[in-house]
């Protein structure tokens, strides 16, 4: 039995196929179209999931959406008719799409997929909840869902059993944690729905004391929050709930300026800012926590919903709470959400046993050898084949080991938002200026900003304060710890300035080519941690095709591109690729 | 021969941009009439008999949690898409 699960129309836009309850493809769509979070409906991630199994959409027994349509309308409607006549902008502004696409779900999967059978709409929050519980390790489990908004619920917290899913309690728009931090983003001049994990780590350069931060005393007036974690925004700070921006005049005021803009110096006030946000989201979580727990008295937390991929928090969750253990999906966000629809039909309304756990984020597309040495012959781009796999691991080490920054493309592509060593750029963290020399040659991304680490799972309590046993988060780079003090100068590259990173675990189980190069870097430089930065620009997806990846090499300072076992460099190929399709194609 | 047919396709471009543009005008002026008329009116009368769409002005409870509940359902409710 095939069921696709699809998301689309807010953010993430998203498609995921289930063969028999076990995830067999999954994409975001922004990879395929090349648009940063596109929203629009996921017809390339869906011919790949279809093509992925070679089947068509007449194979498929079920469709899933990730949220009720119509609910979500009545609270856009709900906000209009409260706002009146303060909404009349957003109002033109939604309108159209919600006329055009929104409201035409069905329509458009027929059409467009020339599909005539079930179309199931799963609650939006149940599809963050099912997204990840259904495929955990846990048979049992506390489920807490964060975001910004779903139709009307921004929180919920319950318990899932086997393959039965109980949301007991909710948090209604407009009180919402997700968009409370997505103000104070758009308030610090980055961009809501993409820019919050910047923020956090802009968090780590502020006063993260809460007794002399005054903008964490400032901030606890924007929401009243009680002991069980239960909350109410302030209105009277955000304007989210009828105009394009979020932050009021009383917010500018309450944090002594106005909105920062984008291109503005980030002065110590917008970092204590960023740090009094950071204490706040953890005090209320950490509430919540205890209340989740104390009503379900399980030891597993699941947790989903965009606010899970708050990686500074996760890392502190075991230690704060009485929770024992922890899962996240490896895309906890919207994204995530095709998985936990499909997942939801699958087990729980169709009532079949939960058969699959995720275990590596590999979902996405792969590219034979011979696909890879076509593209490359077709395209006349100079390369070397290196014969075995052993070779290839011991001269990408050692290009690492020599500062060279390299383009990593191997198998299939990572669900997620987090390069996860299948479209990975790799560099060598001992070097102090590698970060410099990262942000000069490919990434170009705010100073402040941290790149993240890469170790074995069996190496990673040597150089990091990690939870002990890791929790699987790890893997998929969703939790921030400490790096022990006496490695921190050592691997400065990858240490944020509160000395701590986030890293990603690896198991050979999971990639074992990716594990043995880190263990083959180890060896030269002595530390088995690698650089693991996302193959993309700043400000576009990360790679998905090889002519996508060579691309953004010949367009960067990448120095070497390692892709299946061909290794192309970048000094031996025409340069105008980049802004040419003359040369390459995809 | 080529110089028409450029010509035809410059002129069917020209075209969707002009009906665009034209789609545009008409969408705001219909919307601003829903808005004013529909949402204007609706808003007013809810005002008068104090309903409220959102709880912008709750007052303090000793939780906010809300009774939710959200389990499995019979199959037909999921094809409902509210």
């Amino acid at each position: 039995m095939y069921i696709l699960g699809i998301g689309c129309y807010y953010h993430d836009s998203s498609a995921a196929l289930l063969k028999d309850g076990e995830i067999v493809a999954a994409a975001q769509e922004e990879r395929f179209s090349r648009k940063k979070h596109d929203t629009s409906f996921p017809i390339n991630a869906i011919i790949y999931c279809l093509k992925s199994q070679n089947i068509t959409i007449k194979d498929i027994d079920h469709i899933g959406f990730y949220e009720k349509p119509f609910l979500k309308f009545e609270r856009i409607l709900s906000q209009h008719l409260q706002m009146f006549p303060l909404s009349f902008k957003t109002f033109l502004n939604s309108m159209p799409s919600w006329i055009n696409e929104k409201l035409r779900i069905i329509r458009t999967i027929r059409k467009e997929l020339k599909y005539k059978k079930d179309i199931l709409f799963i609650e939006h929050h149940l599809s963050h909840a099912a997204g990840s519980f259904l495929i955990s390790p846990f048979e049992k489990a506390a489920i807490l869902t964060i975001d910004g908004v779903g139709e009307w619920t921004t929180t919920t917290c319950g318990i899932g059993n086997e393959n039965d899913i109980n949301l007991m309690k909710e948090i209604k728009f407009p009180n919402s944690i997700g968009l409370i931090y997505s103000t104070i983003t758009s308030y610090l001049g980055f961009s809501v729905n993409n820019s919050e994990y910047k923020v956090m780590g802009l968090s780590s350069y502020g006063d993260m004391n809460k007794s002399t931060n005054k903008y964490y005393k400032k901030l606890k007036k924007i929401i009243d929050l009680k002991e069980d974690g239960s909350y109410k925004n302030n209105m009277n700070y955000f304007i989210y709930h009828y105009a394009d921006k979020m932050p009021s005049r009383e917010l500018c005021k309450l944090l002594d300026g106005p909105i920062r803009k984008p291109d503005e110096e980030i002065t110590k006030r917008h970092k204590d800012i960023a740090a009094a946000l950071q204490l706040l989201t953890e005090d209320i979580i950490t509430k919540i926590l205890n209340y989740v727990h104390k009503i379900t008295k399980c030891d597993n937390l699941i947790l989903s919903g965009g606010v899970a991929l708050n990686s500074v928090y996760n890392g502190r969750i075991l230690r704060n709470t009485r929770f024992k253990r922890i899962w996240i999906q490896p895309d906890p966000g919207d994204g995530g959400t095709s998985i936990g629809t499909a997942s939801y039909i699958y087990h729980s309304i169709l009532g079949n046993k939960r058969n699959f756990i995720l275990k590596d984020a590999y979902l996405g597309p792969g590219y034979s050898t011979e696909e890879v040495r076509n593209f490359l012959d077709k395209n006349k781009i100079k390369y070397t084949e290196i014969k075995s796999e052993k070779e290839l691991l011991e001269k990408t080490a050692r290009l690492i080991y020599k500062d060279n920054v390299v383009g990593w493309f191997q198998g299939r592509m990572e669900w997620g938002p987090r390069a996860l060593g299948a479209r990975s750029i790799l560099s060598n963290p001992c070097n102090k200026k590698m970060k410099e020399i990262l942000n000069i040659k490919v990434k170009h991304r705010e100073k402040f900003r941290p790149f993240a680490p890469v170790v074995c799972e069996d190496d990673a309590l040597k150089y990091f304060d990690c939870d002990i046993p890791i929790p699987e988060p790890a893997d998929f780079m969703l939790m921030v710890y400490p790096i022990k003090k006496q490695w921190q100068k050592e691997i400065s590259a990858v240490t944020h300035v509160d000395g701590s990173g986030r890293l990603q675990t690896i198991r050979r189980s999971q990639n074992h080519l990716y594990y043995d190069l880190i263990k083959q870097f180890g060896k030269l430089s002595r530390i088995p941690i690698l650089i693991n930065t996302s193959f993309n620009i700043r400000g576009e997806p990360i790679v998905c095709t090889p002519y996508d990846a060579y691309k953004c090499m010949m367009g960067t300072g990448i120095d070497y591109l390692v892709i299946d076992k061909f290794l192309i460099r970048r000094d031996d190929n025409p340069k105008d690729k980049w802004n040419s399709e003359k040369y390459a194609n995809d | 021969m080529r110089r028409i047919k450029h010509f035809f396709k410059e002129f069917r471009e020209g075209l969707k941009d002009f009906g665009e543009n034209i789609s545009i005008i008409v969408n705001t002026i219909l919307l601003s009439l829903i808005y004013l008329i529909g949402v204007g009116l609706t808003s007013m009368i809810a005002k008068i008999v104090k309903k409220k769409f959102l709880h912008i002005k709750e007052p303090k409870k000793e939780s906010y949690w809300t009774d939710l509940n959200l389990k499995k359902n019979k199959r037909e409710e999921y094809y409902k898409q509210f």
